[in-house]
C-alpha cells in the first residue's frame, strides 16, 4: 500500500515508552481458531452493539413515555415499559461483555493496556461510578413503574427516565474519549510523550471525540428504533391472539418510523466526522474514501439500498391495512421505479470488476457510460430522490385513511405536491449541473441539495399537521392486519442496520491502519494489517449472528415475563 | 416453523452480505515492516535494510539506475566513493553526500537531490551508507556511527507541530517547489526538467486532485504520463508544512506564483556542479 | 400468455431491464451518438438483481397482487394438468443452475483479470541485434539524415508488409486480426498511443513487441511480435517516421520543451 509506505518514513527505531515496562507485548490467544485480534474485535464489536441497545432503547422509552403521558394513552405507557424490561436483560448483557473486552485488552495487549491506563485512569473510575448510577436509575425506573403511575409521581418517573438517559451518554461519551484518542490523538502527543504527562481532557476532547459522540447518539436512534421493530416482528410472528397482533404491529411501526426518520439526518453527522478525519490526518481521510477503504463505500451503497427498499416496502404493505390507501396504489410502482433506479445509480462502482475482454471493450476499468454514474454528483442526486420518495410513501401513509376538512385542503395538497416538484427539480438540476464544475464548487452543491429536501420534509409536514386538524376519518387501521412478509422486512432491516454499523465500526477502526495510537503506538503484533473487506465482513457476520442469538435470547425472555403475567391474571 | 423462518431470514441476509463483500477484490493494507536498529546490528543486516530502503520507502531508484537525472550507484558506489573527495574516507563521503546532497553534485548531472535526513532518520541513513559501501566496496559502518546515531536520533522527523499561524500570502510557492525538488521532473516557465507534466497543466485542475496527486502519485496518473507512472516518490507532501502545501496546490490550480514571483533566478540554483 | 397478469408482467420487465443493460447500453448508445461500451457481467449481474427484487417487492406489496403473482407458479407445481411442464421445469431448471455455475468455474483459456499497465516504462538501454542502444534520450536518426520522401517509403513498405494485418491500413487497429486478439492492437490515430510516446519508446516497443514487456504490462497478454529479428534498424526508424506522418503526428520530444512553459 502506498498510504502504508508513506506512514513508513516515519518509521520509529525503537519503542522507547513501551520498552520502560517489564513483560511481554501481546498475550497469547487461540480458541476457536480465533487471534487475539480476532477475540477483541467479537468482544467490542459485542459490547458495543449491546451498549448502543441499552443507549437507543431508554431514549425510545421515554419519548413514548412522554407521548403517554401527554396523549393519556395507555398503550404508550404499556409499550415504554415493555421495552425497559428488554432492558434489564441487555444490561447485564453489555456490563458482561465490557468485562470481557476489558480482561481480553488487559491480557492480551498488556503494554497497550497499562498505556491507556496511564492516560485515561480518572476517567475508568468515573466511568465504573456512573455505570452503576446508570444500574440503580434503571432499577428505579423500571421497578417503580406501577408505583409511580399518576400525576406527579408520573413525571418523577418521567424524570428518572431521562437521568437515565443523561447517565448512559455521558458514559458514551468517556468511553468515546478513549477510542477516538486511539484515531486522533492530541498533535502534541508524539511517539515519545510519556503517558503520564498526556493530559487528560486534551486526550479526551481531541479532533474526532465530538463527531463521533454525535454521530453514535443519533445512530443510537436509529439502532434502538430498528431492534424494537425487529422485536416487534418476531411477537408479531409467534403471537396467538389478534390483540397481541395489533399490539406488534403498532410497536413495530413506530420503532421502523423512528429508526428511518432519525436514519435521514444521520448522514449529516457522518459528513461532519469525515471532515474531521480529513482535517486531523489527510492520509487517513484518503485511506477511509479513495484508498484502501474505497470498496467498503460499495458494500455500505448496497446495504443503504437495501435499507431504503425494506423501509418503503412496510409502509407500502402497511397500506393494505388502512381503509382508503388504495387510492395511492397506483403511485407505488413509480416510487419503486425511482427507488430502483436510485439504488442501481447509488451503487454503480467507479471502478468495476470485469474480465480482461471486457477491460479492452471498455478501454479501461472506467466505463464510458457508466461512468458517468460512478461519481458523486450521481450518487448525491440518487440519495436525494431515494429520501424524497421515502417521504413520499410515508406521507400517503398518513394520508390514507384521512379526509381533510379545511377549506384549503386542495390549495394545500397543491402546496405540498410543488414543494416535492420544486426539490426534485433542484436535486437533479445540482446533480447535472455539478459535472461542469469543480470539486471545490460541486462540494457546495451537496448542501443545497440536502437543504432543498430537508426544507421540503419540514415544509410539507408543516402543512400537512394544520390540514389534518380534525379531519375526517375513513376508518381506523386495521392494526395486526399485516400479511408476514412486512415482519421479516423489519427483521432484514434491524440485521443491515446491526451489520452497517460493524461495517462502519471497521472501517472507522481500521484507518488506523498498523497504529494501536495513530502514529503514537505502533501495533507490533501479528495482527497489525487491516485485513480485506472479505474477512473483515465474515467477523462482522459472526459478530452480529451472536448478537442476534442474545437478542433473541432476550426477546424470549420478555415474552416469557409477560407470558406469566398474563397466566397469574387469568386466574 | 416461524422461528426457523426468523432464523433463516437473520442468516441469509447475513451471508448475502458476507457473501457481496467477499467476492469483490480483496485488498489487505500490508504493514510497512518495522525496521529495528540496534548497536548490535551486524553489517549483513544494515545492508539488507539499506537495500530495503535503496528501493524502497528511500524512494533514491526514482533517480538514481535511470542513467539521467542521477549517477547509477548500484555495483559500483562503494569502488568509488574513496576517491571523490580528497582526503575523504568512503564512509564519510557517502555520508555527507546523503545529508549534504548539493555539495556533492557529480560532474554532468544537475543537484536535484534533498537532504535525506528530512525524510530517513540517521540511523537508517547509516544503514543506505552500509549498503552504498556494499556495492563494490567493504562495509566499515560500525557500531560507533549508529550508537551515537541511536542516542541523538531516537525520534523520526515529524511535522512541527507548532499552531503559530502562518500568513499564506508570505509562502512563495516557487521556492517550496524548488526546495523540494519538484523541478527534477516537471517543469514550470522555463525552468526544470519535462518528465512529469509541466505545472501550467495543472492550472484549472482540481485543487483536491492536485491534493491527491502530490500525497498519493499514483493515484492518478496523467494522461500521458503513463510511462513514468511511479517515479515520483510518495511522501513529498510530508516534508513542506501543511501551509506550504495549501500554499504549493494553489499556485497549481490558479497558476498564480502570488507575492514571491522569482521566476526568473531558475539559472541560478541550477549551477552549482 | 396475458400481459395484464402480474406474473408475466413481472416477467417483461425483467426482459426489458435486461434487454436495456447488456444490449441498450452497450451497442445503442454508440448508435446515437453516446461514447459506451458492453457492461461488465459484474454490473450487468447486479443490475438485475436490483431489478429482481424491485418486481418482487412491487408484486408482493399488495396482498391481491402478490397471490396473482404466485399462482402460476402454484399452480405449475400442482396441476395434473401441468404434468409435462412441470417435468420439464423440474429438470431444466437444476439443468440451467448447473450450467450456469458450470460456466463460472470451467477453465478458459484467456488470462486472469489483470491491471495492465498500457504504457510501461521502458528500459534505459536496450540490445538491438547484439548492440547497446541506450533509450534515453535517443532520437529518430533518419530525421536528421538521407531523404525524408526516401525513408517514408521504406516505411510504408515495411509497414503493408508487415503491420497491416493487425493493425489495419488506416492505422487506426481494425486490421484483419485484430478482432482476435486481446488487447486489441494499438490505434495510431488514437491521442492515447504513439503521440504519448518518445520515438525511442516506439523503437523500444516494435524491437523488443509483447515478450520484452516488463511485468507490469503483462508480456504474457500481447500478441506483438519481437521484430528486431525481422527488421533491422534503419527499417525501424523508418517505419516510425511513417506512423507519425501518415497519422499527422509528432512524437513526444524529450527536452527542450521549455520554450511552451516560458510563453505561460
Amino acid at each position: 500500500m502506498r498510504a502504508a509506505t508513506g506512514a513508513g518514513l516515519a518509521l520509529l527505531v525503537a519503542m522507547p515508552l513501551l520498552a520502560q515496562a517489564a513483560g511481554p507485548d501481546y498475550g497469547e490467544f487461540g480458541i476457536f481458531g480465533l487471534d487475539r485480534r480476532g477475540a477483541v474485535w467479537i468482544a467490542a464489536q459485542l459490547h458495543l452493539l449491546f451498549a448502543a441497545f441499552v443507549l437507543g432503547v431508554p431514549m425510545f422509552a421515554v419519548v413514548i413515555e412522554a407521548i403517554g403521558i401527554f396523549t393519556d394513552n395507555e398503550r404508550y405507557d404499556k409499550l415504554a415499559k415493555e421495552f425497559t424490561r428488554l432492558l434489564l436483560v441487555a444490561y447485564s448483557a453489555t456490563a458482561i461483555w465490557g468485562a470481557i473486552l476489558v480482561f481480553f485488552i488487559s491480557t492480551l495487549y498488556p503494554r497497550f493496556w497499562v498505556y491507556l491506563t496511564a492516560i485515561f485512569a480518572p476517567s475508568m473510575w468515573l466511568y465504573a461510578a456512573l455505570f452503576f448510577f446508570e444500574s440503580f436509575t434503571l432499577y428505579l425506573y423500571y421497578y417503580g413503574w406501577d408505583a409511580w403511575k399518576k400525576g406527579a409521581a408520573k413525571k418523577f418517573h418521567w424524570g428518572l427516565g431521562i437521568l437515565l438517559n443523561i447517565w448512559g451518554t455521558i458514559v458514551m461519551f468517556i468511553a468515546n474519549g478513549w477510542l477516538t484518542y486511539m484515531m486522533s490523538p492530541p498533535p502534541d502527543v508524539t511517539v515519545d510523550t510519556a503517558p503520564q504527562t498526556v493530559q487528560l481532557w486534551s486526550a479526551i476532547n481531541n479532533a474526532t471525540w465530538m463527531p463521533i459522540n454525535i454521530h453514535r447518539l443519533i445512530a443510537n436512534v436509529v439502532f434502538g428504533g430498528a431492534i424494537v421493530g425487529a422485536y416487534a416482528a418476531y411477537r408479531f410472528l409467534t403471537s396467538e391472539s389478534d390483540e397481541e397482533r395489533a399490539h406488534y404491529d403498532w410497536m413495530g411501526y413506530t420503532g421502523n418510523l423512528i429508526a428511518i426518520g432519525a436514519l435521514i439526518v444521520l448522514p449529516f453527522a457522518g459528513y461532519w466526522l469525515g471532515r474531521e478525519i480529513y482535517e486531523f490526518s489527510q492520509q487517513m481521510g484518503i485511506t477511509m474514501m479513495g484508498g484502501f477503504m474505497s470498496w467498503l463505500w460499495i458494500i455500505q451503497a448496497f446495504l443503504i439500498g437495501v435499507l431504503f427498499l425494506a423501509g418503503n416496502y412496510y409502509l407500502w404493505i402497511g397500506m393494505g391495512r388502512i381503509p382508503g390507501a388504495e387510492r395511492f396504489q397506483p403511485y407505488i410502482k413509480w416510487m419503486l421505479l425511482v427507488l430502483v433506479v436510485g439504488v442501481i445509480v447509488w451503487a454503480t462502482p467507479n471502478t468495476m470488476i470485469a474480465s480482461r475482454d471486457e477491460v479492452a471493450a471498455m478501454g479501461g476499468q472506467q466505463h464510458p457510460f457508466l461512468g458517468v454514474l460512478g461519481v458523486m454528483s450521481a450518487k448525491n442526486t440518487a440519495v436525494n430522490l431515494m429520501i424524497l420518495t421515502t417521504f413520499l410513501s410515508f406521507m400517503l401513509y398518513r394520508r390514507a385513511n384521512k379526509e381533510p376538512v379545511v377549506s384549503w385542503a386542495k390549495t394545500g395538497t397543491m402546496l405540498q405536491g410543488a414543494a416535492f416538484a420544486i426539490a426534485a427539480v433542484i436535486v437533479v438540476f445540482y446533480g447535472i449541473y455539478g459535472y461542469f464544475v469543480t470539486a471545490i464548487v460541486r462540494i457546495g452543491f451537496s448542501v443545497y441539495q440536502v437543504l432543498a429536501v430537508l426544507a421540503t420534509i419540514i415544509f410539507v409536514i408543516l402543512i400537512d399537521s394544520a390540514m389534518l386538524r380534525g379531519a375526517k376519518s375513513r376508518g381506523e387501521i386495521q392494526w395486526g392486519k399485516m400479511p408476514a412478509r412486512s415482519q421479516y422486512a423489519l427483521l432484514i432491516l434491524a440485521v443491515t442496520f446491526t451489520w452497517l454499523m460493524g461495517l462502519m465500526g471497521f472501517a472507522r477502526s481500521g484507518i488506523r491502519q498498523h497504529w494501536h495510537v495513530y502514529e503514537v503506538i505502533r501495533d507490533t503484533s501479528e495482527q497489525a494489517f487491516t485485513p480485506a473487506l472479505g474477512p473483515a465482513a465474515t467477523m462482522i457476520s459472526i459478530c452480529v449472528a451472536i448478537f442476534f442469538g442474545l437478542v433473541g435470547m432476550i426477546f424470549w425472555l420478555g415474552g416469557l415475563a409477560e407470558k406469566s403475567v398474563y397466566e397469574e391474571t387469568a386466574k | 416453523m416461524t422461528n426457523l423462518k426468523i432464523l433463516l431470514t437473520i442468516i441469509g441476509t447475513l451471508a448475502v452480505y458476507t457473501l457481496v463483500a467477499n467476492i469483490i477484490p480483496q485488498v489487505q493494507s500490508a504493514v510497512p515492516r518495522e525496521i529495528v536498529l540496534t548497536a548490535e546490528t551486524t553489517p549483513e543486516e544494515l545492508v539488507a535494510i539499506g537495500e530495503e530502503l535503496y528501493a524502497g520507502v528511500g524512494g533514491c531508484t526514482a533517480c538514481h539506475g535511470l542513467g539521467t537525472r542521477a549517477p547509477d550507484l548500484v555495483g559500483v558506489a562503494g569502488s568509488v566513493c574513496e576517491t571523490r573527495v580528497p582526503g575523504q574516507d568512503c564512509k564519510t563521503y557517502l555520508w555527507e553526500s546523503l545529508v549534504n546532497p548539493t555539495a556533492y553534485v557529480v560532474e554532468g548531472f544537475q543537484p536535484i537531490m534533498l537532504d535525506q535526513s528530512r525524510t530517513i532518520v540517521q540511523p537508517q541513513l547509516w544503514a543506505l551508507v552500509a549498503f552504498l559501501q556494499d556495492q563494490g566496496g567493504t562495509v566499515t559502518v560500525n557500531a560507533d556511527d549508529f550508537a551515537s546515531a541511536l542516542a541523538e536520533d531516537t525520534a523520526p522527523e515529524t511535522a512541527p507541530a507548532d499552531a503559530a499561524p502562518v500568513d499564506p500570502a508570505s509562502i512563495d510557492p516557487v521556492a517550496v517547489a524548488r526546495n523540494t525538488g519538484c523541478f527534477a521532473c516537471h517543469m514550470y516557465s522555463g525552468e526544470g526538467v519535462e518528465l512529469g507534466p509541466p505545472f501550467e497543466e495543472a492550472v484549472g485542475k482540481d485543487p483536491e486532485y492536485i491534493r491527491r496527486a502530490i500525497e498519493d502519485p499514483g493515484a492518478d496518473i496523467a494522461e500521458g504520463y503513463e510511462s513514468v507512472a511511479g517515479l515520483m516518490a510518495p511522501g513529498l507532501a510530508g516534508i513542506m508544512s501543511p501551509a506550504e502545501l495549501d500554499a504549493l496546490i494553489q499556485f497549481l490550480v490558479t497558476g498564480d506564483p502570488g507575492g514571491g514571483d522569482d521566476g526568473d533566478d531558475g539559472s541560478g540554483d541550477g549551477s552549482g556542479e | 400468455m396475458n400481459l395484464k397478469h402480474p406474473f408475466w408482467q413481472g416477467v417483461l420487465v425483467l426482459v426489458l431491464a435486461y434487454v436495456v443493460i447488456k444490449w441498450g447500453i452497450g451497442y445503442l448508445l454508440p448508435m446515437i451518438g453516446v461514447p459506451s461500451a458492453p457492461v461488465p457481467s459484474t454490473v450487468v449481474t447486479q443490475y438485475m438483481l436490483t431489478v429482481l427484487v424491485g418486481v418482487l417487492l412491487y408484486m408482493s406489496a399488495e396482498s391481491d397482487r402478490w397471490a396473482a403473482f404466485k399462482a402460476p407458479m402454484v399452480r405449475t407445481m400442482v396441476d395434473p394438468g401441468r404434468r409435462a411442464l412441470r417435468g420439464i421445469l423440474l429438470v431444466g431448471l437444476p439443468l440451467l443452475v448447473g450450467w450456469v455455475a458450470y460456466q463460472g468455474v470451467k477453465p478458459s483459456f484467456g488470462a486472469p483479470a489483470t491491471l495492465r499497465s498500457i504504457h510501461p516504462a521502458p528500459p534505459n538501454s536496450i540490445t538491438f541485434r547484439g548492440a547497446t542502444m541506450e533509450l534515453a534520450g535517443l532520437e529518430n536518426p533518419l530525421r536528421h539524415s538521407g531523404d525524408m520522401e526516401a525513408h517514408l517509403a521504406v516505411g510504408n513498405a515495411v509497414y503493408t508488409r508487415n503491420c497491416v494485418p493487425c493493425h489495419g491500413d488506416l492505422l487506426d487497429g481494425q486490421g484483419h486480426f485484430a478482432s482476435m486478439l486481446t488487447p486489441v492492437p494499438a490505434d495510431f490515430t488514437n491521442t492515447g498511443t504513439i503521440v504519448q510516446l518518445t520515438e525511442s519508446y516506439v523503437f523500444w516497443r516494435i524491437a523488443k513487441g509483447g515478450p520484452g514487456l516488463p511485468n507490469e504490462g503483462a508480456p504474457w497478454n500481447s500478441a506483438m511480435p519481437a521484430w528486431e529479428t525481422i527488421l533491422d534498424e534503419n527499417e525501424t526508424w523508418s517505419v516510425i517516421l511513417f506512423l507519425y506522418e501518415r497519422t499527422g503526428s509528432t512524437p513526444r520530444t524529450w527536452e527542450e520543451e521549455g520554450a511552451e512553459g516560458e510563453a505561460h
